[in-house]
């Protein structure tokens, strides 16, 4: 697996509250490779923000990462994520308005994260500062102004300027859209794509719609309820999905085809299991239309790197 | 903008003139003006003789407005007690009160930012929450109970300090002041940790979850997931934003660091504004009450004129009434 | 009742120490003063069953003249400071209840007026409450005092002391219960039950008292525990201060003020007993506040 950049290999991160100790994330397993862009979609809750979080050390207390580790650039990270926060990896979240600090000018702000990175003069800085701004289509001119003067698809580029300004390895990409106008969001994840293709920069590209995985990303990785159900190429993977949570999120996902007017939108019956409920053995067989009786007893792992799902077993080489 | 600065004077005016309505209603009409100046043996005559004097047959709106015109000039007519003007027995003690003020809320100011600043960094730590605890303790005290305390353990068993009056003071002019002096200095300790302990607790709680907050919003999130190191993400992210809104309340309080100083002064018999008033309040010495009341109502409608003008000058985003979304 | 002893709420008060302890002390010392008549050895206030003599009496020491013995000590009249104190408890105790009712009353009528009805009434009652905000309370509290004092002829001062007391801390303490009903019932009165209650022919003010109102007494519960303890400490220092309570009829800042004269000479009993009651009495209010206010805080879960 040489030429893979990130390996998350069987994280876990649980906190503890009155009913007992939950599991964000159970026993999680995935990779990005060099120059990739990774899609990691689910329904709200299911994990997605808590990977990012748990890659880069930023678990919020009560909760921590109780088992696994993290593995970049073949050394395993668990206990370095100050050393490499910025410099190699890199975040950007999903409300632009929140993210950048009201009080200060963008310039300040810009400035502030290129001197901590970069061995370079102040004069140095400024113009990588300004370039930086170029790139994302901002005016150079504007290092002076405020966050709040600019709306809110320019506010997310001067964030993809910031996180872009350390020249990291990996990017992970928290929603990066979802608070933006639908005209936008296009603009912002072409921008992104095409500024990490230039730099080799690889992304994790968190999201819940199916679309933005469709139009963006090389590989894709599910989650539900804190567990991988399926990852693999994200066009093998949208249209052949092998978990049966894949095929529904395929199936109900609107479309605007000549085939898709007037017909019913399917929907997966019932939700996603709440972290202190979660059912035995498969999380999704409560729901699954093709649930067998292994599924109600023992939890799957993952088959042929691919699905977590009894019915590959079968099928499938086990590792 | 300065439609806003203009909007808010102009809501100061407005109150002002509400509280000098009040004072001059209190001064006017509670207790009897001339009963208390003239006393029970004088005739009939020199009453209205005095009532004319004194304009009290006038229009109401006349004598409010020469009320107003008077206070402007300072002239507050005569205390009951003892006939001295009212204007010079409160200037006479202002200094007092304000040197008492000032370092009261330096120490709670300074003091309370650092511990709250501390407290929040420090989340969950041993000293932190040994410091929140007896934080309780200040905040749930009363003032004069602190004062009392203090004056037991520090001037009647350990008799470091004294427990009353301003020890020697300076004259500079109009002004006395007693930071001159070795007594003068010792006398401010007690008093001046009694009227700031309440504050010094309500800023270090403030100033502590003001930062907790700020330390959850997303940019301090995002500063940290670009890298920068605990002090910078500390320093130069969560605490501008966290000083804001204390340095303001801050500003309010210093209104009630003044109302505080009465029952301070009087635990300590500090020879200051507030003792003058809890006195006229006890013997209902109108003209000083009143005086006292006008004089701390301007002083409160400024200060939270000032506290307005301050929070539009730091926090840009209320600069322009016209910011994208 | 069953349901509140299964509630979330309650396994968080037994969760937290802190809140059980000041139950607790608050609960101890309510009772105290309530039957303080039953527990107290003497009645501190009639003059009969005083003996000057027995003036200055340390605790738990015979005094040299009589031999009586004092729990606590006794003042420099000879009376009893175990009693006075639980007198004093009561007096306190009573004119915080009385204030807080009165501000509640007050502000939480004014609230459902303002938050109802709007207009013109909703912004007069809300500048009347600005200015009286820009003011600390003890200061609006005083001067209601002073003018009280001022209106009243000098033979009724005295006797109306407690009541005035009562009024002035009430006055001055009605503005959050307004400001928090305010903004619950303008949130309130958009929803569909009111508009129903409407639609069947209900007056304003029977909307208002019976179906807007049980909906915003949570916050008020929160905001009525912190004022008991607000009007206690001011009640306290407007009594020590001289303006509050008589020596007649003193409440515990009475009687500190009077201990604090003879901190000097020694007898420190005075003091300090009816001081560490206060301390203990504020303290576990403003705490059983605090943790009611954090509990019920929907934000921090």
């Amino acid at each position: 697996m040489d030429d893979n950049l990130l390996e998350v290999r069987n994280i876990s991160v649980t906190f503890k509250n009155r009913y007992g100790t939950l599991k964000a994330l159970d026993n999680l397993s995935l990779n990005v490779k060099k120059g990739e862009i990774l899609g990691l979609v689910g329904e709200s809750g299911a994990g997605k923000s808590m990977t990012g979080a748990a890659i880069l050390g930023l678990i919020d207390p009560p909760g921590h990462m109780s088992s696994g580790e993290i593995w970049y650039k073949g050394k395993c990270i668990n206990d370095a994520h100050e050393a490499i926060r910025g410099r190699e990896i890199s975040m950007i979240f999903q409300d632009p308005l929140m993210s950048l600090n009201p009080l200060r000018r963008i310039g300040d702000q810009l400035l502030e994260t290129i001197l901590t990175h970069m061995n370079v003069t102040k004069s140095e800085a400024i113009k990588r500062a300004r370039k930086g701004l170029e790139e994302v289509g901002i005016d150079p001119n504007r290092l002076n102004s405020y966050p709040h003067t600019f709306s809110g698809g320019m506010r997310q580029r001067v964030v993809i300027a910031l996180a872009l300004a350390p020249e990291p390895s990996l990017i992970i990409a928290d929603e990066p859209t979802t608070a933006l106008d639908v005209s936008v969001q296009a603009q912002i994840l072409d921008l992104l794509k095409n500024l990490c293709k230039e730099r080799g920069t690889s992304i994790i590209l968190v999201t819940h719609d199916m679309g933005v995985i469709a139009q963006t990303t090389d590989r894709v990785g599910v989650l539900y309820a804190g567990r991988l159900a399926e990852i693999g190429d994200t066009r093998e993977v949208l249209t052949n999905p092998k978990h049966p949570y894949t095929k529904g999120l395929v199936d109900s996902t609107p479309r605007i085809d000549a085939n898709s007017f007037y017909k019913e939108l399917y929907q997966i019956s019932g939700t996603m299991p709440k972290l202190d409920a979660m059912p035995n053995g498969c999380a999704f067989h409560p729901r699954c239309e093709f649930a067998i009786d292994k599924c109600s007893k023992e939890t799957p792992q993952v088959f042929s790197d691919r699905a977590a799902c009894w019915l590959l077993e079968n099928e499938a080489i086990v590792e | 903008m300065l439609v806003i600065i203009f909007r808010r004077l102009g809501q100061s005016i407005l109150v002002l003139f509400i509280v000098a309505l009040i004072s001059f209603l209190i001064f006017r009409y509670v207790g009897n003006p001339v009963d208390n100046l003239m006393g029970q043996e004088a005739t009939l005559a020199q009453r209205a003789a005095l009532i004319e004097a004194l304009g009290l047959n006038d229009p109401f709106y006349k004598q409010y407005f020469n009320f107003i015109w008077k206070a402007l000039q300072f002239d507050f007519g005569n205390s009951y007690r003892g006939a001295l003007p009212v204007s010079e027995l409160i200037a006479s003690r202002l200094p007092a009160t304000i040197e008492l003020a000032v370092t009261s809320a330096f120490f709670a100011l300074v003091l309370g930012v650092i511990i709250g600043i501390y407290t929040a960094i420090n989340r969950g730590g041993y000293i932190a929450n040994l410091i929140l605890s007896t934080s309780l303790i200040g905040v749930s005290l009363p003032t004069f109970l602190i004062g009392v305390l203090l004056i037991w353990l520090f001037a009647v068993e350990l008799k470091w300090l004294p427990s009353f009056g301003r020890g020697d003071v300076v004259q500079l002019g109009w002004w006395s002041t007693g930071f001159l002096t070795i007594s003068g200095i010792k006398s401010l300790v007690l008093p001046s940790i009694t009227l700031g302990l309440y504050q010094l607790t309500l800023i270090m709680r403030l100033t502590r979850s003001e930062m907790l907050e700020v330390m959850r919003q997303d940019y301090v999130r995002f500063a940290k997931a670009l890298g920068l190191s605990s002090k910078q993400v500390n320093f130069n992210h969560a605490l501008p934003n966290t000083l804001v809104p204390v340095i303001t309340i801050a500003g309010l309080q210093l209104g009630s660091i003044v109302a505080f100083a009465i029952i301070t002064e009087t635990v300590f018999q500090w020879p200051g504004v507030g003792l003058l008033f809890i006195n006229a309040v006890y013997f209902v010495d109108i003209p000083v009450m009143s005086a006292y009341l006008l004089l701390v109502g301007v002083l409160f409608v400024i200060i939270n004129l000032i506290v307005d003008l301050l929070y539009l000058a730091i926090d840009p985003r209320l600069r322009d009434s016209n910011s994208s979304e | 009742m069953e349901r509140f002893f299964k509630s979330d709420f309650f396994y968080d008060f037994l969760r937290a120490p802190v809140a059980i302890i000041s139950f607790c002390v608050v609960a101890l010392l309510v009772l105290s003063a309530i039957f303080a008549q039953f527990i107290a050895p003497t009645n501190p206030f009639d003059p009969a069953s005083l003996e000057l003599m027995n003036g200055f009496t340390p605790p738990m020491e015979p005094n040299m003249f009589t031999g009586d013995v004092f729990l606590l000590g006794a003042d420099d009249q000879g009376r009893d400071l175990f009693s006075a104190i639980l007198y004093g408890l009561r007096i306190s105790l009573f004119v915080g209840i009385m204030a807080v009712s009165l501000a509640m009353v007050m502000g939480v009528l004014l609230g459902l007026i303002a938050g109802y009805v709007g207009g013109w009434l909703d912004n007069l009652i809300m500048r009347l409450a600005d200015i009286q905000m820009t003011f600390p309370s003890i200061l609006i509290a005083m001067l209601i005092f002073g003018v009280a004092r001022g209106l009243l002829p000098p033979e009724l001062r005295y006797e109306m002391a407690i009541t005035v007391l009562i009024i002035s801390i009430g006055l001055s303490e009605w503005v959050p219960f307004a400001r928090t009903v305010r903004g619950t019932t303008m949130v309130e009165k958009e929803k569909e039950y009111v508009a129903a209650a409407q639609l069947i022919g209900l007056k304003r003010w029977q909307i208002m008292i019976r179906h807007i109102l049980p909906n915003v007494l949570g916050p008020v519960l929160v905001i009525a525990t912190i004022t008991f303890a607000l009007a206690i400490i001011a009640e306290a220092s407007l009594s020590f201060l001289g303006v509050g309570a008589p020596r007649t009829e003193p409440s515990l800042g009475t009687l500190i003020r009077v201990g604090q004269d003879f901190l000097f000479s020694g007898e420190w009993w005075i003091l300090l007993f009816p001081a560490l009651t206060l301390l203990a009495l504020a303290l576990a209010v403003n705490l059983l506040g605090d943790w009611l206010r954090d509990t019920l805080n929907p934000r921090l879960k």
